[in-house]
Parts: C-alpha cells; structure tokens; sequence
C-alpha cells in the first residue's frame, strides 16, 4: 500500500480486494465540503468486456448527443478474462445499437451476428418426442385490442398451437426465414427480431467504436485499490503501475469479481439456487457442417435430464452449452451429455465450464457506485435476460445522467427499487419454465416442481391465471421486462391448465378474434413465400449491407 | 422475363424492331448517370431498392397506379426523351447469341414491325449497334449506382412517401420510393459538401428534387386517359 493511504485504516469492505478508507492526513485529504453541489464531470467505467463497453458506448453516446460535457473513462485489465458466454439479445439491443451509433451492417458483418426470432423449447413439458413450443419475438396478433388466448383455448380440435395460432413467427424459425428483406432499412422487419452474436467480438466492436467515434478514454491497468472520502464515495481508483483514475460516478462492469460493488461496498448477494437450480455451465463452439448450412433463426433450448441445452446459431458455428445443477447431475456427466446432443461434431473440441451463483445484489447503486452487468447478478440464461439487463441498466442511467452527487441518491433509490424488482420478475418468470413440467422422470424435474422452490409471487399469479389468461393488469409496474405476451406463449405453449369461460362464438369479440386470425392468416402465407432464407440474408447483408433508411 | 433467349439468326430472322412500341407497359425504367437531365425534363426520377442487394438505384417514374406507361399514348411514346432502358428493354448481353445478344420475345418493341434484326442470315447494322448500346447503359447504370451510394454513405437519402388522392375518395400510397433529403444536404460540414460537389455529386442531386415536379405531369397523363382521377398528391 502506498504511503497516502495511510491514515484512518477504516476497513469499508471485506471482499475479493480491501480497501482502506477514513480520514486523510495533508494534503490528500480529501475536502468535504460542497459534495452534494459536486457535477458529474466523469464517468469511470470498470471492466472491459460487453457489460463494460456497452455501459460506456451508451453514456459517450448520450453524452455527444445531449452536449452535456461529461468525460468517460473505461478501465480494462489486460489480465483478466472476459466470460465471454452471453451470446443472444433481446430486441432492445437494436434499440442500442442504434443509440450507441453503430450501423447495423457494421454490427452484423464485426460480430458473427445472425437473427433471433424466439426461443424453441423442446422437451419441457413432457420430454416426448413431440413435445416442443416456442415463445417468439412477435406479440399475439391484435395484442393492443384483444387477447385471443380465450379464443384459442375453445378453439376446434386439431388447430394450431398457440404460437402459430396467434402469429406468423413460429413459422418463419420452422421454415428458417429471416425476420426482414435486404430492401429494408437498418434494425427494421417484417418480424420482431433479436441478435445471436460472438460475445468476444462484440466486445472488440464496441471498444473501436467507443474509442475511435465516441471518444471514450481507454485505459489499460489493473485496479488496486479505491481512494474513498469520509461518506464513502469513491475519489478515484488506483491503478497497480500507480496511475489513479478520478471520476464522480464509478459504473462496476466487472464481472463475477464484483470489485466495486462486491469489493468495495460489500453489498449483499441475494441467492436463488433454491428456486433456479442451474449452477454450471458447459460451452462447445460447434462448426457448420458447410459453409451453406442453414443457420436456425431462434434459440433451441432443450431440455436434459438435470438441466437444458442452448444451441444457437452464428454466422460461422454454432454455440452449444448446457446449463444444469451440480446438485442433479456431475460436471464430466453434463459434459457427456452435452457432447452426446451434439453428436459426431463435437469430437475433437474442447469444452468450457463455467460456474454460475445464481442471485443478484441486494442494491445495485451504493454512494456513486453503480453496478452494471454480471457484478449486479447472474442468472441462467433461459431468456438471454444478462445483456438486456446491462441494456436496460445503462437506460435508466445514462438516459437520466445525474447532473451532480445530491442527484444521484435519488436516482440511486429509484434504481435499487426499479432493478430489484426487475430481477425478482425475471426469477419468477424463469422459474415458470419449470414449474409447468409435467416431466417426472428426474430428480431435477421433481424438485423443480417442490412448493417450497417456487416464489410466492408466482404460485398467486399461477392461481390467477387458472380463470384468466394474462393481461397487463397482471403486474406491478407499466414496464416489466417480460410482459403478459411472454407468460402467454410460456403457459399455453406448455398446455397449462386454464378453466377459463367459454366465449360465445356469436359475441361481437369472437368476430373481432377472428377477423385478426384472418389477418395474421394472410401475413403468415405472404412472408412464407416472400421472406428469404436465413442465410441467404445474412449473406446479402454481409456482401451489400442494409441502408439506414 | 422467363422467354429470354440468345438471338438466332434462324429462329429470328424475320423479326424486327420498333422503337416507338417499347416501354409500354413499363411502369419506371432505370437511368444510367448520364440520362438525369434529360429524363427530369418528362418523368420525376426517384431511387428504389433493388431487391436482390438493397442497393439504391436510379429510376424515372412513368405511371403511378396504372398498369401502363402513361407516356406511351396513340402508338408512340410522348416525352422529349425516351429512357434507354426503355428503348433496349427487349434486348439483354449474351455473347452465345447473333452480335451478341438475347432477346425477351415478349417486349411489345419485337414483334413483325419496324427495322429488321437480320439481312437474310447476317445481323443487319442496327443488330450491330445494340450490344455496344447496352454495354454503355451497363456502365452508366453502375456509374448512377455509385452516386446513390455515394448519397447512401452520407445519409442523404430520405424515404419518399407519395400518397395520391382519388376522385372517389379513395387514397393510394406508392411505398418503397427514395429521394434526396434537402435538409440533410443543407447540414453537411463545409469539407463534405465541397467534396460531394467536386465529384459532381450535388448537381444530380439538385435535378432529382427539381423533378419531383414532374408528379403532377403524370397526374394530368392518368386523368387523361383512367378514371377516377387523381385529384391532388402529397410528397412529404
């Protein structure tokens, strides 16, 4: 320790770095007075993988547009990894993309990146061969005007599921369309879409753009310890060449270290391994076969005996993983039975594994402090819900930047309420997934289904929708991550038992019903034959690109 | 499109080639770089996608709802300038047939009237000349692509929605229709409106906007000859 830490010795956190704080003696110490009036000048941004450089894209970003005159700063360690994993996004990344100014063309052709229509689930609900669902991207035809869910349970016998029957997405994954044509503009479709991308050269895209376009001061160091005043907020980080890097609010992208908000502040982590059991993770990076082979257009997420296995698709290779609990199953078993779904194609590649601490902080924002990314929890990635948490995160903040430190407390207290919130719902609603099982086969889906496993929250919801389908009335808050379109496509994809009234087939809404049937009908057939392949247009847009408008 | 086929002095030889039939149920023709002012002086020129690769590209409108070219009246085509696409729309670049062509049997400018394509066997002069033609409007084509990307690259380009207002109440919007964004071009930085000028990127793009004018020619052609008329049209 350097000799004008010295002082207090106040010990602040206890955690994977300690940090000395208190009164300063001379001139470091550290002036008090006038904190609440302090302007946010700069941001420091700790971590340089995805969390870290989409945290400092979107506040460079925001800061060119609104002219505000805050400085960013991104702190990356040359020794530390980057997980890596996180490879499919919700639609909100087009959204940010388009913010942070990143062509989409640019996007695609960087990062590996192909489209994301939904998730297929295979084997969830009974484990027999036909068993499968999918939750796309699309709402239910008519979402804004009616809820054809009662419609489709007293639908005639022999009709499609439920996916099908209220939209055309299904279809296109079925038939490996693409969500849009090469004549439309940038992060526009004709279907909802997502992104399956490289984690790592999504990275590497953004730390370009940020560096080259946004302006955001790149440095390379390793954190050694915080300078911290009297209340507890971090003056600047000190680097291990000696270096201090000052800022007025401290964005903590580091990862599963979580040395700011873990290491620092030792903000609890709340865990939910007795409700989410997944604790590992197995990666394979599995090459195409060809060079033409069709490149699936969703997330298929399988079911396995103590877990499931994603398997999506990238411009040049698969990423394959299975996510289980060590609880249920050995991790050479798991790697044994990823290898096995893989089949012939996983020879010869070396899988990664990765442990999960399923849970999330207690608070996110502590003094000016705020964490972002895998530092704020993690979970299994059921939904893809990590990247569009640091999406939704850098929203709120950046978006609503502090103007100065008084500022930030109640932004702070707004965010803890907001996240934690949002984290507690997204608990549930994967934990949904499961509690839907009629699959008894295993230990892992016969604890699943435990009473004590499932959220309170979720078990009166449950009870709730037994008479009604859900609706937005459903819900605490106007904006939750995953609305009352998700737990439809969950529930009625999964054969959830709803007692729901009949509706007269000669009431004014069954006509309403039909005629967005109808409609949805004659969009289904145009874009069966309209859409083009998955490949095909990826590889129009990696030889020509798209236009902006 | 289907019925091309390479140019047979055998299978051909007695067909000819009229001028003044082509185009008439082209709805736009593309334009090579060359052909912007004098095609602005008849037809309002537009960009559009090409569905295969996005790009944008040049075209001259010549009908608006109608199933025809509203300049092809009374056996002739009515505009000072005839696009050459238009006029070489039969033809298609196919070195395995006679002087190097192919033809789409279908196109109203082939047929047994006008200039003959064959002197008993042998490709008579204008026969000749076609290929060349077409080589020429291949690379002005291309030359009126570049400058569109050019446009693209700089963000000049706006979607360019054209709603028409029928007589019998009824609304017709034309999708897929790009043109010039005048106020994107007004905001570039000094270096890059120089440079766009230098490489005569401006001019054609001043012409293009100049000719949106010309919508309401093809609105008085459609109220000529199709009911109901078209009674006032909006280009935001």
């Amino acid at each position: 320790m350097s000799d004008k830490y010295k002082g207090g010795q106040i010990l602040l956190c206890a955690g994977t770095f300690g940090i000395e704080g208190g009164k300063r003696a001379g001139e470091d110490q550290v002036v008090e007075t006038g904190v609440a009036d302090t302007e946010v000048k700069r941001v420091v941004v700790v971590g340089g993988g995805s969390a870290g450089w989409i945290a400092a894209c979107r506040l460079a970003a925001q800061v060119r547009r609104t002219g505000a005159g805050v400085g960013v700063t991104l702190i990356e360690s040359r020794n530390v990894p980057t997980v890596g994993v996180g490879e499919g996004t919700w639609p909100t990344m087009r959204n940010t993309l388009a913010k942070i100014g990143i062509a989409e063309t640019d996007f695609i052709r960087s990062c590996d990146a192909a489209f994301k229509q939904g998730a297929r689930f295979v084997g969830w609900t009974d484990g027999t061969p036909q068993d499968g669902y999918y939750h796309p991207l699309n709402p239910p035809a008519g979402a804004t005007e009616i809820d054809l869910a009662p419609h489709w349970l007293h639908r005639g016998e022999g009709d499609a599921a439920f996916a099908d029957w209220v939209d055309y997405q299904a279809m296109l994954c079925d038939a490996g369309l693409g969500p849009k044509t090469i004549v439309m503009p940038e992060y526009a479709g004709h279907a909802n879409y997502a992104y399956h991308l490289d984690a790592g050269k999504f990275a590497t895209m953004l730390r370009d753009h940020g560096v080259g376009t946004l302006g955001i001061e790149h440095v390379l160091g390793d954190v050694l310890r915080p300078r911290m005043t009297d209340h507890g907020d971090i003056v600047h980080l000190e680097l291990a060449d000696g270096r201090n890097v000052a800022g007025d609010l401290f964005v903590d992208c580091t990862g599963f270290a979580a040395r700011l908000i873990g290491g620092i502040y030792d903000v609890p982590f709340r865990r939910c391994g007795d409700v989410l059991f997944a604790d590992r993770a197995i990666a394979l990076q599995v090459p195409y076969d060809d060079e033409d082979a069709p490149i699936t257009c969703h997330t298929v997420s399988t079911a396995q005996g103590s877990g499931w296995i994603w398997d999506i698709g990238l411009w040049s290779r698969r990423g394959v993983g299975h996510v289980y609990s060590s609880a249920h199953i050995s991790d050479d078993a798991a790697e044994a039975e990823l290898r096995r779904h893989v089949g012939t194609a996983a020879q010869g590649l070396s899988a990664r594994r990765i442990s999960i601490e399923a849970g999330h902080r207690t608070r996110f924002w502590q003094n000016n402090c705020v964490a972002v990314g895998l530092s704020a929890g993690f979970l299994e990635p059921l939904e893809a819900s990590a990247l569009m948490l640091i999406e939704a995160s850098m929203d709120a903040i950046a978006d609503r930047l502090p103007r100065n430190r008084a500022a930030m407390d109640v932004m702070a207290r707004q965010f803890n309420a907001t996240f934690t919130h949002h984290w507690m719902r997204i608990i549930e609603f994967l934990k949904l997934h499961y509690v839907l099982t009629k699959r008894t086969d295993t230990d892992f889906w016969r604890d699943n289904v435990a009473a004590s496993s499932i959220p309170d929250g979720l078990v009166e919801r449950l009870a709730m929708w037994r008479h009604h389908s859900p609706g937005p009335q459903d819900f605490d808050h106007a904006r939750e991550v995953f609305s009352w379109p998700s737990y439809q496509y969950i529930l009625h994809g999964m054969g959830f038992d709803s007692r729901q009234p009949r509706i007269d087939p000669s009431a004014p809404e069954a006509g309403l019903a039909q005629r967005f049937v109808t409609r949805m009908q004659r969009a289904k057939d145009e874009l069966r034959t309209r859409a083009p392949r998955h490949r095909d247009l990826l590889r129009a847009i990696r030889e020509h690109g798209l236009q902006r408008v | 499109m289907t019925g091309i086929t390479p140019l047979s002095p055998t299978a051909h030889r007695d067909l000819r080639y009229n001028r003044h039939a082509a185009g008439a149920a082209r709805r736009f023709a593309r334009l090579g770089l060359s052909e912007i002012a004098v095609a602005a002086a008849d037809m309002p020129l537009c960009l559009v996608k090409d569905g295969q690769t996005g790009r944008f590209d040049l075209v001259a409108l010549m009908s608006l709802v109608e199933p025809a070219n509203l300049f092809v009246v009374g056996g002739g085509f009515q505009a000072t300038y005839v696009p050459r696409a238009v006029l070489l729309g039969g033809f298609r670049l196919d070195p395995t047939g006679a002087a190097g062509l192919a033809i789409d049997p279908a196109d109203p400018s082939l047929g047994g009237v006008g200039e003959p394509l064959f002197d008993e066997h042998r490709p008579t002069a204008l026969s000749g000349d076609i290929a060349p033609a077409l080589e020429r409007l291949v690379a002005d084509v291309a030359a009126a692509q570049e400058m569109a990307d050019s446009w693209a690259r700089h963000r000049l380009i706006r979607p360019l929605p054209l709603s028409l207002s029928k007589a019998d109440g009824g609304r017709h919007d034309l999708a897929g229709l790009y043109t010039i964004d005048e106020a994107a071009v007004q905001a570039l930085p000094d270096a890059e409106l120089i440079a766009l000028h230098r490489a005569d990127r401006l001019a054609p793009a001043a012409v293009l906007t100049a000719s949106l004018a010309q919508v309401e020619r093809l609105r008085q052609l459609h109220n000529a000859r199709f009911v109901p008329a078209i009674t006032d049209y909006s280009l935001d």
